[in-house]
């Protein structure tokens, strides 16, 4: 208990006499995690958009114009037997006209014109969440097209491909972004712990000639690693959600993007944590690496 | 020379510290060569020699903070040149050592500096603050506890030293220079320390270049001489 309490009493007077050198390293570790913060922010923002519009997906199943009522019910069961739909509601020829005139009153003349109704009757379809991704529904169209008396099968592919390329883009720079700006904060904890032990190097030789083990020695350090990184990402976290506020006053202040603003979600308390204990792995990382680059024999 | 296997008894005495064909050199200059070497449990050895003579090398060895280029070291029963790296820490935990120039560390108080090598191995504390009070009377700077090593004289900062060597109660006592810094009256007091430690039992190595040492202890003498051992003598009385 004793040798416990001494070992986390080093790690804080470590940091106490390298004061300016702690809170530089924290400074710089909290901006650099920050950084990485934004792309994770605008992902995860976006990976929640694209939920939401794939959520909000609805397919149109158009029937061939002649076909007949009891064929339009065998379309009908063949879908509902589907495992992947959700729903279907069934939208007549004359429904689809009603609610084409009724979204543009001002075209409806064009229809008149042609004498017979050209809208053909359609199923639309929500699918099972299970079946909603890109993939899924692009698959599950091209499988209905070749039902017999279905005509086409219309979705808003393009804007969800449009979507997935962006997120998966966003994703590839965060994840480059994440990897350099890490190696950046693991290299600032790195030279703050290589200043404690230069400092501390008299020490750390009698503490050996007095038998203290390896890790006797390097444990204050690991602590000292792992405390910077973790204060320097919840820094980072503070400063990102005072960001993340300030964006969104700003969209509300504007208006244009009204409504928007209130889908926008901060990190969860998981993912909080989950980056302190990134930040923790990092400063214990970056204090492993100086320890090691120390000297086996001195540290 | 009688040649025992390390550690065993031999005519009622067992061997602490034995070296066999031990060299070794730095940059190509010979900093101990060939030096073979036998010292008893419960004996008091002075380490003579000029500066640059290998007391000092010879010291490092028996700690494993050097390795020699060739022969063998035996500490306590343990062969130091085929130790693991992780298995030094628990031999210099059984060898106290007292450097020339104290190595204390100087944000820390008297008893602080002295409970390390206690605390390194995990002692309780109850049994860290009787070990200390102990050691620290031992040595005559019970009083000076809560003081830091800036505020004690030359002498004490030597006994504080001293007292962080035995505080765990090694079976070996190696001092380098001991009395390096120290006036003759100091000198004298150091010695008699030394001696009422090894009457405790503990074998005590003192590797010195002082005359004046020599001249009051009178017990066995090893002189080195360009890192080679010179025959035996004794100190004088």
């Amino acid at each position: 208990m004793r040798t416990l309490s001494y070992l986390l009493r080093e790690s804080w007077v470590n940091m106490r006499t390298n004061r300016m050198t702690t809170m530089v390293a924290i400074l710089t570790t909290a901006f650099t995690l920050a950084c990485v913060g934004i792309f994770l922010l605008l992902y995860v923002n976006l990976r929640a958009a694209a939920g939401w519009l794939q959520d909000d997906i609805k397919i149109m199943v158009y029937l061939d114009d002649r076909l007949a009522s009891d064929s339009i019910a065998a379309v009908e069961q063949h879908l509902r037997g589907d495992r992947a739909v959700a729903s279907l509601v069934f939208i007549s020829k004359e429904q689809a006209l009603g609610e084409f005139k009724a979204q543009f009153p001002s075209e409806s003349h064009l229809l008149e014109g042609l004498g017979q109704n050209p809208l053909p009757a359609s199923f639309v379809v929500a699918l099972s969440p299970l079946s909603r991704s890109p993939d899924s529904v692009k698959r599950w169209a091209e499988r209905v097209r070749q039902v017999a008396g279905v005509s086409k099968v219309d979705y808003n592919q393009d804007w969800i491909d449009a979507l997935a390329t962006v997120i998966r883009s966003i994703e590839l720079v965060a994840i480059g972004i994440g990897v350099i700006l890490s190696a950046a904060a693991v290299t600032i904890i790195a030279n703050t712990i290589r200043l404690t032990l230069f400092s501390r190097r008299d020490e750390i030789a009698i503490l050996r000639l007095i038998g203290a083990t390896t890790s006797f020695i390097r444990i204050p350090y690991l602590v000292e690693g792992a405390v910077l990184g973790a204060l320097g990402s919840t820094l980072s976290l503070v400063m990102l959600k005072f960001m993340y506020e300030l964006f969104r006053q700003q969209m509300r202040a504007t208006g244009r993007f009204a409504g928007l603003d209130n889908l926008m979600a901060f990190f969860p308390p998981s993912v909080c944590l989950a980056l302190i204990a990134v930040g923790m792995g990092l400063g214990f990382a970056g204090s492993f690496v100086s320890i090691r680059r120390f000297g086996e024999g001195k540290a | 020379m009688h040649s025992k296997s390390p550690g065993t008894i031999f005519d009622g005495k067992t061997t602490m510290i034995q070296l066999i064909h031990v060299s070794k050199q730095y940059d190509q200059r010979s900093a101990l060569s060939d030096v073979t070497l036998e010292i008893d449990k419960g004996e008091f050895v002075l380490l003579m020699g000029p500066s640059g003579a290998g007391k000092s090398t010879l010291l490092r060895l028996l700690i494993g903070a050097e390795q020699p280029d060739e022969g063998q070291i035996f500490v306590h029963q343990k062969n130091v040149t085929t130790l693991k790296p992780s298995e030094i820490p628990y031999l210099r935990r059984k060898v106290g050592t007292v450097f020339q120039d104290f190595r204390l560390l100087p944000k820390k108080s008297v008893f602080d500096n002295v409970a390390l090598p206690l605390l390194v191995q995990g002692v309780s504390s109850a049994d860290i603050r009787r070990k200390v009070t102990e050691a620290l009377r031992a040595v005559g700077v019970e009083h000076k506890r809560d003081q830091f090593p800036a505020g004690l004289s030359t002498g004490e900062q030597q006994r504080v030293c001293i007292a962080r060597a035995i505080v765990n109660g090694p079976v070996v006592l190696l001092a380098d220079e001991p009395t390096g810094n120290l006036d003759p009256v100091l000198t004298t007091e150091i010695i008699e320390l030394f001696k009422l430690i090894n009457a405790r039992g503990t074998t005590v190595v003192v590797a010195t270049h002082d005359p004046l040492v020599m001249t009051q202890v009178n017990r066995r003498v090893l002189t080195l001489s360009q890192g080679r051992l010179l025959p035996e003598q004794r100190g004088l009385a």
